[in-house]
Order: structure tokens, then C-alpha cells, then sequence
């Protein structure tokens, strides 16, 4: 009950946010506050439930974003429909490199995922094919729902990330519910103990994995529609994996409200930090932004989401593994 | 055939660098399995220190280096005990999140102290060139390699030979274990951090001698170091030094025979290939 | 523990508190006056570039040439001959009100200059827009600005595509790659007439894989069919490479005698030592601007700089030809301790462009000022670049723009191409490694 008043408020404060703050830089911020918390939502299903740390989600965000973008150029398939073949095709990569890669165990899985994506983004930046270097353009469409193109305004863009962030949500929710998020859960923990009780790890791991990637496919179609201009650099570069993977780590891994918690402190921090000293040139805002992420991860190494636990019980909690 | 000899040669100095910066990181994560994402900017650290020592203090970088090398290892024992030691409570994830942080932090600090300009050692005392038969190449380059692969027998000498080496390797293989011989394991964390970021201060100082230095320069480095030692095994110095030199050899081997563009790319296959006959890399424990 | 959380907290308001009210620095200078019998004391212009992250020194240069072509305008300075400035200052036609830069921070992401350029202008209230290096980021920003109606002068992108939009509010001062890419060709025929047959029709080329880096791969392929050049090989690189040993393997591999290079600050310092180091020689080595210019080349790489070519849209010896060059770099190397370049010669340039314009418009209103960008026609003397003047064409290109190119000689840039501009006799071909 307490669980879905909480719900009920968060999704008042979501939906009431850009009537109450109605700037473009807010709105603009806003749409990057959902498009994270989705992105770090779809990336929380395999490294905060199945505690498979991925820095390579950058991969399925760009797989999303060009797989529309081209349908859309070539044949001028709705990006709708396109954003779905995008989540198709990721979560047959997802599973195609899931399962040679799934062997690995911590940090060799890890580097894997850099790995591939830095493949991957070198491939795309050298193929003509897919634009090159030069980036693909979008055609500016009419501003309609059907066209996913929106000019007066940024405002129903932000209601679209909601939207995509919901669906994510509410995957997540229902793998919880299941048995495959107890599964999951069980080999973060112990993946031979799991093993031993019967568990199909590798089968687990893979349909986690296959989730996760089509989810941050889709928000990789929503970045090109909302930007109208793709390239490599901006949609398959390690520091978007890494952002990726940071947002649910500083909100609670492993949680399904945590990634919605980072992307709120984490992207405001950013942009914020941005806007009001990047404009000196002199580094002030990394210096902020950087020092900033630092104090939190010292004083909350478990994420956010621990904070109103902590508040009820000053006393620190003890050492808590969960990779 | 000469071309060959050229890359081949050239790989291996290139190797080296990689592998004396990978050794430190390795050193840390073996001890104590933290991953430090800010170590391609402890190398830009270093490398501004032996600019500076360069061009305020007219120091050639070989004279500077041990100064860069104790620097840099106050640095990690200071990172270590303000930054490190409060996030081993938390996850391996809030670790992530620190040291990523703290990469951040370092390249602002470098912005706003050293301007965003590219600085460069002038000519130094390594400066000239090495031809022997077909192939030809930098001094500055031989003698940075040289550099790194005696910085890395010595690192491999204090771990295998002495008993403060011997106990940071006990608190490696097993910390309860270790902790109930007697040893400290906060201590030992201390050192792994001061002989890493000492490690990677000397890859700096070297790797100054020829290379351009901008707060952003530990990106191109850190991806690679992270790449060299996965390769050659958590935890193992040789491992990266082997790994460092095959990767070298590979790149400039990809670069010649099939393609520039790719001869990255390529060298990351090379560890997905590894990786999917020995998971734990080349020289890496099971 | 909980002292520490409000410490946090309190930061973190602090940040945001300093944003919310207001732009910084601009209590109640913000938005023009609607009626049009009261002058503004200030025209606010937004100005997006890299200013962190990997491209910050290039932002820093940029900035740096934006910063004293708005102190010049402003403080007025009969003794220069440039338009708005010796008329004593501001904006004339406006009651001589005084220019304000807004910066904005694209850390060279599209995504970011794109909404950078959109807090500008909704947010800040700016008048017109200037940006934004990156051609990618130019791309998005000036995107933006055609959606909101907002003029934009990019001074320095020279991404040949970025004019094939159709936008109505975008206008480029700048001379595109292509056109540098033709003037590399152009440049070796002369050079040919010069000293026949020493001038090889072979090229190599090489390139960062990026825009920039494909772009001058691509045209100059085009041009060299044109005139009748052989290019032997091509090399593509990601900038900010630890190596370039095989991609100079490969060079030396193609037995060109030309080396066209497109490169950074690092990349191309790595490989004129590894050139050097590995005895790899070419008659001429033609970089494309970018590392070959910026101001650090010469100090980095010292004298093995000497000899190297690049293309350039200004250099300082135009000061020969044109005293007001002189002047200005004067100005600006007692400000800044270093000498303007290409870079900052160009967004210095884009300032006049739009403030000529705004002067003319007699108004802040976006349509007029996009009228007078249109009628825009600077004379070359008006301008410390080397282009016969600056006026629009109906795709918003400058199409008074030219390219010369320079040589590195006794350690300073000096301009040897085209003739008539040029202050010292071409070096060809340069000496080999080991003759020097």
C-alpha cells in the first residue's frame, strides 16, 4: 500500500514537473532526467539484477538510433516502427554476443563490454554506408505524434520519455514480481550456488540481457528524433556507456526506483553545472561536477536509495557485497 | 620484410609504455579488486609533473622521474585513504562510481590549474634516433621503453622478493587469511595504492618524453591499460607486461596489413579471441 | 552523518539557486525593449563552443578572438580601421549600445550545443547567435536556431554540407573544405610552374577518421582526379592516437612524394617525429590547418616544424599587405601572451559580421537582422582576413572567401601562397631528416 502511494506521488511529481518549471533549459532537462532513467532502467535489468556490469549499453542506444534513422531515410518507415526493429535487432545482438561473453566472470566481463562497444563504434565511424563520420541527418517532418517529431516546443518530448520510462518501469516491476527476477537476483549473489539448485544461468542471464538491450534501443530511436542528427561519437562513445551504467549505480543498483533517483541528481548536476561555469572555459564545471559525484559516492556507497534507510538508522550500515 | 621489422619493433617500445602503466593499475586491482577509473589521469598527473619539472626546474624527465614517482605515490595513498577506503563499505559499483568521479575531478583540476593547452617536452637529453639496419625509431621512444620494462622488473622484484611483496600478495590471494597472520590490511591497501599510481607516475614521466600532455590525455591511455591488463590477468605484473607487448606488436601489425582504421579494433578482438579460450587472460589465477 | 547530507544538499541548492534566478551577471539587462524609441544599453549574443572537455584549447582560441573583437567594439578605437570601432565604439545605429557574450559550453556533443543553443536564445533572451567549431555541433546548433527563428553566423565550421540544409537563418563567413581541399591542388600547380619537375603527382594522404579528417580525404580524392594528381594511399586514424608508426609505414609504403595531412594538435606533433625518426621523406608535407596552426605547433615540435606547409586562412605576415592585421595581433598577443591564428582570426571575424549586421537593422528583431545579414557586404579592407570582403549567397555561404597557405620558415608562419599575398618565396622541396 505504502509502496503505491509512493508510486501515485512520484508519477504526480513526473507528470507535473514541466507545468511548474517551463523553461527550455528545464524542459530540456527533463527529457534527459526520463531518457536516463530509462536508459539506466533497461541497464539495471542485467547489471543491477543480474549483476552483470555492463559498460558497453551504448551499443544497443546506437543499434536503436540507427536501425530508425535509416529505415526512416530509406524507406521512410515510421520511427515507430522503427524504434521497435531497433529493440528487435538489439536483443538478438544482446544474445548473439551475450553468449560467448556470459562465461566471463566480474571485470573480464566487464572490459568485454568496453570492448565491444569500441569495436562497434570504430565499424560505424569507417562505414560509408551507414554515413560515416559524417553523421545521418533526419528529415524535419511536420511536428506530429505520428511522425515523432515535435517543433513548437520541447514539452511533448518530455511526455514521451515519461512514457518510454514507464514501459521500462513496468518491465522491470514485473520481472521483479516473477520468477525470473528471483532467479536473476539468486545469481548476483551466488551464480555456482544457483547453478547447483537447477538454475539455467546462462539462459537467465541471456533473457535478461536480450531485455535490457532492446529497452535502451528504444531510447536510443528517441535520442535521434529529439536531436535530429546522429553520428558515431554521440551515440556510440564509451563515456554514454558509462553514463549509462553510472545513473542506476548512484541511485541504487538493483532497485527499481534507483535509476530514476540517479538520472534526477546525476543529469541536472551535469547540465547545471554546465550552464552556470562551463561558460568560463577554465574546467569549473567538471571540477564541481567531478568533486560532486565523489562526496556522494563516499558518503553513499550504497546509492540513493538507501538514503531514508540511513536517515531512520544514523548508524552506518555494515560492509554490503553484492557483485 | 623491412616493414615488418619496423612494426614489430616499434610495437614492442609501444608495448612497453602500456604495459608499466597497466602493471600499476593490475597491482591495485589484484590487492584489493577495485577497479580505478581514474587511472589514465593519474598518468596525465604524472605527465604534467615532469613537464613542469621540465620547464620550471630545466629537469630532463629521466632526472625527474623518482620525484614524479614519490608524487604520484602520496597521490594514491592520499586518494586511497580520503576516497578509497570510505567506498569499501559499499558495492564494487559504488567504487566505480568514486573513482569515475575522481577521474572527472582530476581532468577539471588540470583544466583550471594548466590551462587546456598542449604542452611538450622540448628536446631532452633522449632525444635522437636509433636506426640498426631496416628499422629506425626514436630514442625518445627506446629509452621510454627501456624505462618502463626496468620500472616493471623492479615492481616485480618487490612484489616476488621482499616480505612487505610477499604480504601484499598474501592479502591478494586471501585477506582473512592473511589478516589473521598478522597482517594489516589496511596497511597493505595503503602500499598497493602508493606502489600503483608510483607505477603509473613513472609510465608518465616516460611516456612525457615524446608525447603531447593535455588534461584529456589519460583517456587515450586508460582504455588501453584497462584492455592490457584484463588481457594479461587480474593481478598479475607479468601478465600485463606480456600483454602490453602483444598488444603493441598487434596493433602495429593490424595497422600495416589490413588497415589503420581498424588496427584498435582489432586489437580488442584479440582479447575477446583470448578471452574465449583462457577467461582469465593470459597469465591471470582461474 | 546527517551534517554531511546537508552539506550536500546545500551544495547542490547553491548550484541550482545560482542558476534559477536569472543569467549570471545580467540583473535586469536581459530582454530588448519592445518599443522601438528606447535604445538597449546591451545586445545579448549567445556563443557556443567547446570550452571543456578535449577540444577546450581550441574553445580557449575562439574565445580569446571573440572576446577582443567585443572589447574593440565596445571601447571604440579611432586609430583602427575596422567598421563600428573607429566610429568610437558600440553600436552606432542602436545609441551606441554596448555587445554582451553569453557563453554556452558544447564540450564539442551535438546534443549538448544543440540545447545550449536553445537556453540561449529562450532562456538568456540572446538576439543572434555565434557557433560552434565542431561542424557536427554547428549542425544541431544551427538547427536550433532555424527552428526558433534566430540568426546564426558560424565563423569557423567548414564542413561543406552544413550550407545544403536550406536554412534561412544560418550564414557561414568561413570558406568550406572543399574549397581548401581545390586550393591544395591550385597551390602545387603553381608550384610546379615554379620548379618544374620537382613537384611529384603522387599524394598520400593522411587522415583522423572524423568529420573533419574524412571530409579533406574525400575532396581532396575529388580535386586530385581534377588536376590530375595520382593519390597512392590514404591512412585514417582516431585522433588523440597513441601511435602513428604503421599508418607512417603505409605512407612511406606508397612511394608518394606528397603528403597532404589532416591532423591535431597531438596526432600531428606524433607524426612529424615519427616521420623524422623513421626517415620517412616527402617533398612537401600540405597540412590541413587545424594541429599544423594552432599556436603551440611551432613550440612543440620546434625545428623540425621547419619547412611544413598547411593552408591557412590568416597568418600574421599579412600584416605586410595590410597594416590593420598587425594591429589587432598586436592587441591580442598583449592580452593573451600568444599570437592569433586561424582560429581566433575567424571568430573575431564572425563578431564583425554580426554586429555590421545588427548596426544596419536598426533593431534587435531577429527578421530584420536576418535581412541585413542577407545584404551583408564587408569590403576586404574592412576585415583582418585575406578574403576579398564577406557577402552572403542565397544558401547563407560567404562567397568572398579564400584560402592561402603558409610555410613554416625561421620558426614563424610565413605566407607564401597565393602570390599576391605572399610575403616570402616558397621552399621546395624541403631538405631531407637527415640533410637538415
Amino acid at each position: 500500500m505504502r509502496k503505491r502511494l509512493a508510486l501515485a506521488g512520484v508519477a504526480l511529481v513526473l507528470i507535473g514537473y514541466p507545468f511548474v518549471f517551463g523553461s527550455a533549459t528545464a524542459i530540456n532537462i527533463g527529457v534527459l532526467v526520463m531518457l536516463f532513467a530509462m536508459l539506466g532502467t533497461a541497464w539495471n535489468l542485467l547489471g543491477g539484477y543480474a549483476g552483470q556490469i555492463s559498460f558497453g549499453h551504448g551499443v544497443f542506444f546506437g543499434l536503436g538510433a540507427y536501425t530508425s534513422t535509416l529505415l526512416l531515410r530509406q524507406f521512410g518507415l515510421s520511427p515507430w516502427a522503427g524504434m521497435l526493429a531497433g529493440a528487435a535487432l538489439a536483443a538478438a545482438v544482446a544474445i548473439v554476443v551475450g553468449w560467448p561473453t556470459f562465461r566471463l566472470a566480474g571485470h573480464y566481463f566487464a572490459i568485454a563490454t568496453i570492448v565491444v562497444g569500441e569495436i562497434t563504434h570504430t565499424i560505424v565511424r569507417n562505414a560509408d554506408a551507414l554515413g560515416g563520420a559524417r553523421g545521418l541527418s533526419l528529415p524535419i517532418l511536420p511536428g506530429s505524434f505520428l511522425n515523432y517529431e515535435f517543433h513548437e516546443g520541447r514539452l511533448p518530448y518530455y511526455f514521451v520519455a515519461l512514457g518510454l520510462y514507464t514501459v521500462a518501469l513496468l518491465v522491470t516491476l514485473e520481472v521483479e514480481r516473477r520468477r525470473i527476477g528471483f532467479y536473476l537476483r539468486a545469481i548476483r549473489e551466488d551464480q555456482t550456488a544457483a547453478q547447483s539448485v537447477g538454475v539455467s544461468v546462462l539462459q537467465y542471464k541471456l533473457a535478461a540481457a536480450a531485455l535490457s538491450a532492446a529497452l535502451a534501443a528504444l531510447g536510443g530511436t528517441f535520442y535521434a528524433q529529439y536531436v535530429l542528427f546522429i553520428d558515431a561519437d554521440s551515440v556510440f562513445p564509451l563515456s554514454l556507456s558509462i553514463l549509462i551504467a553510472l545513473v542506476p549505480i548512484l541511485g541504487g543498483a538493483g532497485h527499481a526506483i534507483g535509476p530514476l533517483l540517479g538520472a534526477a541528481v546525476l543529469i541536472p548536476l551535469s547540465e547545471l553545472t554546465r550552464i552556470t561555469f562551463g561558460g568560463t572555459g577554465q574546467g569549473l564545471d567538471l571540477v564541481i561536477y567531478g568533486g560532486l559525484i565523489v562526496i556522494i559516492a563516499v558518503l553513499q556507497p550504497g546509492g540513493l536509495v538507501t538514503l531514508p534507510r540511513r536517515l531512520h538508522s544514523p548508524v552506518a550500515p555494515g560492509r554490503k557485497g553484492s557483485a | 620484410m623491412d616493414i615488418l621489422a619496423q612494426s614489430v619493433t616499434s610495437g614492442v617500445l609501444l608495448g612497453l609504455i602500456l604495459a608499466l602503466s597497466a602493471a600499476g593499475l593490475t597491482l591495485i586491482w589484484g590487492v584489493m579488486d577495485i577497479v580505478n577509473f581514474a587511472h589514465g589521469d593519474f598518468l596525465m598527473l604524472g605527465m604534467y609533473g615532469t613537464f613542469f619539472a621540465w620547464s620550471i626546474l630545466g629537469l630532463d624527465p629521466l632526472v625527474a622521474l623518482p620525484g614524479v614517482v614519490i608524487a604520484l605515490a602520496a597521490v594514491g595513498v592520499v586518494v586511497y585513504a580520503t576516497i578509497i577506503r570510505p567506498v569499501l563499505r559499499g558495492s564494487v559499483l559504488a567504487q566505480i562510481f568514486a573513482t569515475f568521479g575522481l577521474g572527472i575531478l582530476l581532468r577539471g583540476l588540470a583544466q583550471f590549474f594548466f590551462s587546456p593547452a598542449f604542452r611538450q617536452v622540448g628536446e631532452t637529453a633522449s632525444s635522437g634516433i636509433v636506426a640498426a639496419g631496416p628499422v629506425s625509431v626514436g630514442r625518445e621512444q627506446v629509452v621510454a621503453a627501456a624505462g618502463a620494462l626496468i620500472v616493471s622488473l623492479l615492481l616485480f622484484a618487490i612484489l616476488d622478493r621482499t616480505t612487505l611483496g610477499t604480504a601484499l600478495r598474501a592479502t591478494a590471494e586471501d585477506r582473512t587469511a592473511a589478516e589473521l597472520m598478522g597482517i594489516d590490511s589496511a596497511r597493505m591497501f595503503a602500499l598497493a595504492w602508493a606502489l600503483g599510481a608510483g607505477c603509473v607516475g613513472a609510465a608518465g614521466a616516460l611516456l612525457a618524453i615524446y608525447f603531447p600532455i593535455f588534461p584529456d590525455v589519460g583517456a587515450t591511455f586508460g582504455l588501453l591499460a584497462f584492455v592490457t591488463v584484463a588481457l594479461g590477468g587480474f593481478g598479475s605484473v607479468t601478465g600485463a607486461v606480456f600483454a602490453g607487448i602483444l598488444i603493441g606488436v598487434v596493433v602495429n601489425l593490424a595497422g600495416v596489413l589490413v588497415d589503420p582504421s581498424y588496427k584498435f579494433a582489432i586489437a580488442y578482438a584479440l582479447y575477446l579471441v583470448v578471452l574465449s579460450i583462457r577467461p582469465q587472460g593470459l597469465l591471470g589465477r582461474a | 552523518m546527517r551534517k554531511k547530507l546537508a552539506a550536500i544538499l546545500a551544495a547542490a541548492l547553491a548550484i541550482t539557486g545560482c542558476v534559477q534566478p536569472g543569467p549570471v551577471g545580467s540583473a535586469g539587462s536581459a530582454s530588448p525593449p519592445s518599443a522601438s524609441t528606447a535604445f538597449p544599453k546591451e545586445v545579448l549574443i549567445g556563443a557556443v563552443y567547446p570550452l571543456t572537455g578535449s577540444q577546450a584549447p581550441t574553445g580557449l582560441d575562439l574565445k580569446n578572438g571573440i572576446d577582443l573583437a567585443v572589447e574593440l567594439i565596445n571601447s571604440g578605437k579611432t586609430d583602427f580601421d575596422l567598421p563600428l570601432v573607429k566610429d568610437g565604439g558600440g553600436l552606432k545605429s542602436l545609441g551606441g549600445a554596448k555587445l554582451k557574450i553569453v557563453y554556452g559550453d558544447s564540450q564539442a556533443d551535438p546534443q549538448k550545443g544543440q540545447s545550449e543553443t536553445e537556453r540561449l536564445i529562450t532562456s538568456e533572451k540572446v538576439t543572434a547567435m555565434l557557433g560552434a567549431y565542431n561542424s557536427a555541433v554547428t549542425a544541431t546548433a544551427s538547427q536550433a536556431a532555424e527552428r526558433l527563428g534566430t540568426p546564426f553566423v558560424n565563423p569557423e565550421s567548414s564542413s561543406p554540407t552544413l550550407v545544403t540544409n536550406g536554412y534561412k537563418w544560418f550564414f557561414r563567413s568561413t570558406p568550406d573544405d572543399s574549397m581548401f581541399a581545390e586550393n591544395f591542388f591550385q597551390f602545387l600547380d603553381d608550384a610546379a610552374k615554379k620548379f618544374p619537375g620537382k613537384v611529384a603527382k603522387k599524394v598520400a594522404i593522411l587522415h583522423t577518421d572524423d568529420l573533419f579528417g574524412s571530409d579533406v580525404n574525400k575532396f581532396s580524392r575529388q580535386f586530385a582526379q581534377q588536376y590530375g594528381y595520382e593519390v597512392a594511399t590514404d591512412a585514417a586514424y582516431k585522433a588523440n592516437t597513441p601511435d602513428l608508426t604503421s599508418e607512417i609505414q603505409r605512407l612511406k609504403a606508397s612511394g608518394a612524394g606528397i603528403l597532404i595531412e589532416a591532423s591535431y594538435l597531438p596526432d600531428a606533433t606524433l607524426a612529424i617525429k615519427g616521420l623524422k625518426q623513421q626517415d620517412v621523406n616527402f617533398q612537401g608535407i600540405l597540412g590541413m590547418d587545424a594541429g599544423f596552426v594552432d599556436t603551440k605547433f611551432i613550440p612543440n615540435v620546434g625545428k623540425d616544424a621547419e619547412g611544413l606547409i598547411s593552408r591557412e586562412v590568416w597568418a600574421k605576415d599579412l600584416a605586410a599587405k595590410k597594416p590593420l592585421v598587425k594591429q589587432v595581433n598586436d592587441l591580442f598577443k598583449s592580452r593573451y601572451g600568444t599570437d592569433m591564428n586561424g582560429t581566433s582570426a575567424r571568430s573575431f571575424t564572425g563578431v564583425f559580421v554580426l554586429a555590421d549586421a545588427i548596426n544596419r537593422a536598426v533593431s534587435l528583431e531577429p527578421g530584420k537582422i536576418q535581412a541585413a545579414l542577407r545584404k551583408t557586404d564587408l569590403k576586404g579592407a574592412q576585415i583582418i582576413m585575406p578574403w576579398d570582403g564577406v557577402s552572403f549567397d542565397e544558401r547563407g555561404q560567404n562567397t568572398k572567401g579564400r584560402g592561402i597557405m603558409v610555410q613554416v620558415q625561421k620558426g614563424e608562419y610565413v605566407t607564401v601562397w597565393p602570390v599576391d599575398l605572399a610575403s616570402k618565396e616558397l621552399v621546395w622541396p624541403v631538405p631531407e631528416w637527415s640533410k637538415r
